[in-house]
């Protein structure tokens, strides 16, 4: 592992952080291949340069990809696949659920650009459902991370131990969340980011962000609430969460996800699953949303889940 | 072996192709007796290379049958191999039983999943890219339906195998002209399949597939194909076999009735089934 592209001090974006995990990996693993749908990144260059053999460009063919994936996972090889996240999880889906989850076949999917990070490329590159779809498959793990060190964390893990799982990696740069230890947790599924009395917030990915900032307003109106970053939404960790929720009155989930199916529903059935009751607040994306041009904090704006939004959405539960 | 014994393997095929399906009366006997000849040809004619007993051998050639509702057009032929006991046949889509409607990876001697159609051209490059990969000689055998070419992703895959020059990967299109609603020429032209595959850079064979003097005449391309990989659409009957049942689109999921049953019998030579 690069240990510079950490300790440096401008983030990364993840998708580069991943893609030189992965390049440095495949360096001593000649079995690892990485196949793009015509996605590309200013890290898959040396890819492409230095690891001719180990690089394949499947054209703008995501249903041969997966299938392509498959006959090569058959024969012992370490697969990573890379696409924009509309066209690796719905664009294939029939692939990835027919073949990689029937086989349970050691396939990585790397998804770019989750949730509303194609704002302005709107409905067809919106991945408002990823996560329902994604989860809802057989013996998947699916993944979020939220930062360049926990997205470098997760990739180190599914090279080590390679398995079927989708990673949902954000187009754009995040600040940096963790600083050299989210290796530790990651087990654990999740990270308690900051503990509060009164209410939690649970996120992953971008909102996570979303979530902070929502925490340092709330805070300075005297309510305290605790942040979740919930990076591992399958499988979930039913219990850890159930323990840490166990410490809050209620809880409000964000995300950029139409709520039916998708993030806070893991959550909530995780919960339910614990015989853990509280009052919850959902913000994510309604049915019946309509595509809207804006960038993607104005999208959030638009839809109803930017920080102004979790806020009050706290308050009104403190309060109701 | 001749000419004269693949034949005879065929209607050994054929018979314990009934006999299976029969027991339970759940099946596709049209789409697997079309493909009868393709199998022997593979498996018992030396075109294919597969041990006897070792459905795992590194060095095995990959068979896939992708029209994954006749994928049990193997299971004989791997009983007969000794990939599994003989008496799962008996057991075919019972409960505890290893053999389903459909092909299932975890099958000796099925290679990977099919059922859902056009998954194997794209599989099956996988499997010749990694032995390209690995420097392995074995070779890639992908049995696909004409109808299955309606899929967009066969064409995909077409696609990618002819860039990457895998001469080690053939496909055997089943071409029986029909799919579950009647003739593929009435319902949605499929065309001149052969023009199709050789204009996505494929060497390409027309044959009967029926007879295997010119289904091992188009096998001998093999490995001669100066970098590309190898379609051979092979013409055939569906139902093959049986008068009634041949060319005939109502076939694909139907059973016989007495009558039809002892038509059939007679036609392959086979004493009456005793009813389970």
């Amino acid at each position: 592992m690069d240990t510079n592209s950490i300790s440096a001090n401008k983030p990364k974006l993840m998708r580069d952080t991943v893609i030189d995990t992965i390049c440095d990996a495949a360096e001593i693993d000649k079995d690892i291949i990485f196949i793009t749908a015509d996605l590309g990144a200013a890290s898959l260059d040396r890819f492409r340069r230095d690891l001719p053999d180990q690089f394949i460009h499947a054209g703008i063919s995501e249903q041969n990809m997966v299938d392509l994936a498959s006959g090569l996972a058959l024969s012992g090889k370490k697969v990573f696949l890379y696409a924009m996240a509309p066209f690796i999880t719905a664009r294939c889906y029939e692939q990835i659920k027919s073949v990689l989850a029937s086989m349970n076949l050691p396939v990585t999917l790397l998804a770019v650009g989750v949730g509303l990070g194609y704002d302005h490329a709107t409905l067809t590159h919106f991945t408002t459902e990823d996560v329902a779809c994604m989860r809802s498959l057989n013996g998947i793990e699916v993944l979020s991370p939220s930062d360049e060190e926990s997205a470098t964390a997760i990739t180190t893990e599914a090279i080590k131990n390679p398995a079927f799982r989708y990673i949902r990696l954000e187009r754009q740069k995040q600040e940096r969340l963790y600083h050299g230890h989210f290796s530790t947790v990651l087990g654990q599924g999740f990270v308690h980011l900051v503990k509060g009395s009164d209410l939690a917030i649970i996120a992953c990915g971008y909102m996570v962000h979303k979530a902070l900032g929502a925490q340092k307003i709330l805070e300075e109106r005297g309510v305290s609430a605790g942040v979740i970053d919930l990076f591992r939404i399958k499988p979930i960790n039913a219990k850890g969460l159930a323990e840490t929720l166990s410490q809050y009155a209620y809880l409000v989930t964000v995300e950029e996800q139409i709520l039916e199916g998708g993030f806070s529903s893991a959550v909530l059935e995780a919960l339910a699953d614990q015989n853990v009751m509280m009052p919850v607040k959902r913000l994510g994306i309604r049915d019946g949303f309509n595509v809207l041009n804006g960038d993607r904090d104005q999208l959030h704006e638009l839809y109803g889940i930017d920080m102004p939004k979790i806020v009050d959405a706290a308050l009104s539960l403190k309060e109701a | 072996m001749k000419i004269n014994d693949f034949e005879e393997k065929a209607l050994w095929l054929r018979r314990e192709l009934w006999k299976m399906v029969m027991r339970q009366r759940k099946g596709h006997i049209p789409s697997y007796y079309s493909c009868v000849e393709i199998i022997v040809a593979l498996y018992y004619a030396g075109v294919a290379r597969v041990v006897k007993g070792l459905p795992d051998d590194p060095n095995r050639d990959r068979i896939i049958v992708s029209k994954g509702h006749a994928a049990a057009v193997q299971y004989p032929v791997l009983a007969d191999l000794e990939f599994f006991d003989r008496g799962e046949l008996e057991r075919y889509t019972q409960p505890g039983g290893l053999l389903g409607m459909y092909a299932d990876f975890r099958i000796p001697g099925i290679e990977g999943i099919s059922g859902s159609l056009g998954h194997g051209v794209g599989m099956g490059s996988g499997f010749a890219l990694a032995a390209k990969k690995n420097n392995k000689n074995y070779r890639t055998f992908v049995v696909l339906g004409d109808g299955e070419c309606y899929e967009g992703s066969v064409w995909e895959g077409a696609m990618f195998a002819a860039h990457h020059k895998l001469d080690n990967l053939v496909v055997i299109v089943d071409r029986n002209e029909l799919s579950i609603l009647g003739k593929t020429e009435e319902l949605l032209s499929l065309g001149n399949l052969e023009a199709k595959w050789r204009s996505f850079g494929w060497e390409t064979r027309s044959v009967n597939g029926h007879s295997f003097e010119e289904l091992l005449d188009a096998f001998s391309l093999l490995g001669r194909t100066r970098g590309k990989p190898l379609s051979i659409i092979a013409n055939t009957v569906k139902g093959k076999g049986i008068s009634f049942m041949e060319g005939r689109a109502e076939w694909h999921n139907k059973m016989p009735d007495d009558e039809q049953m002892a038509t059939a019998l007679e036609e392959l030579g086979l004493k009456p089934l005793v009813e389970a």
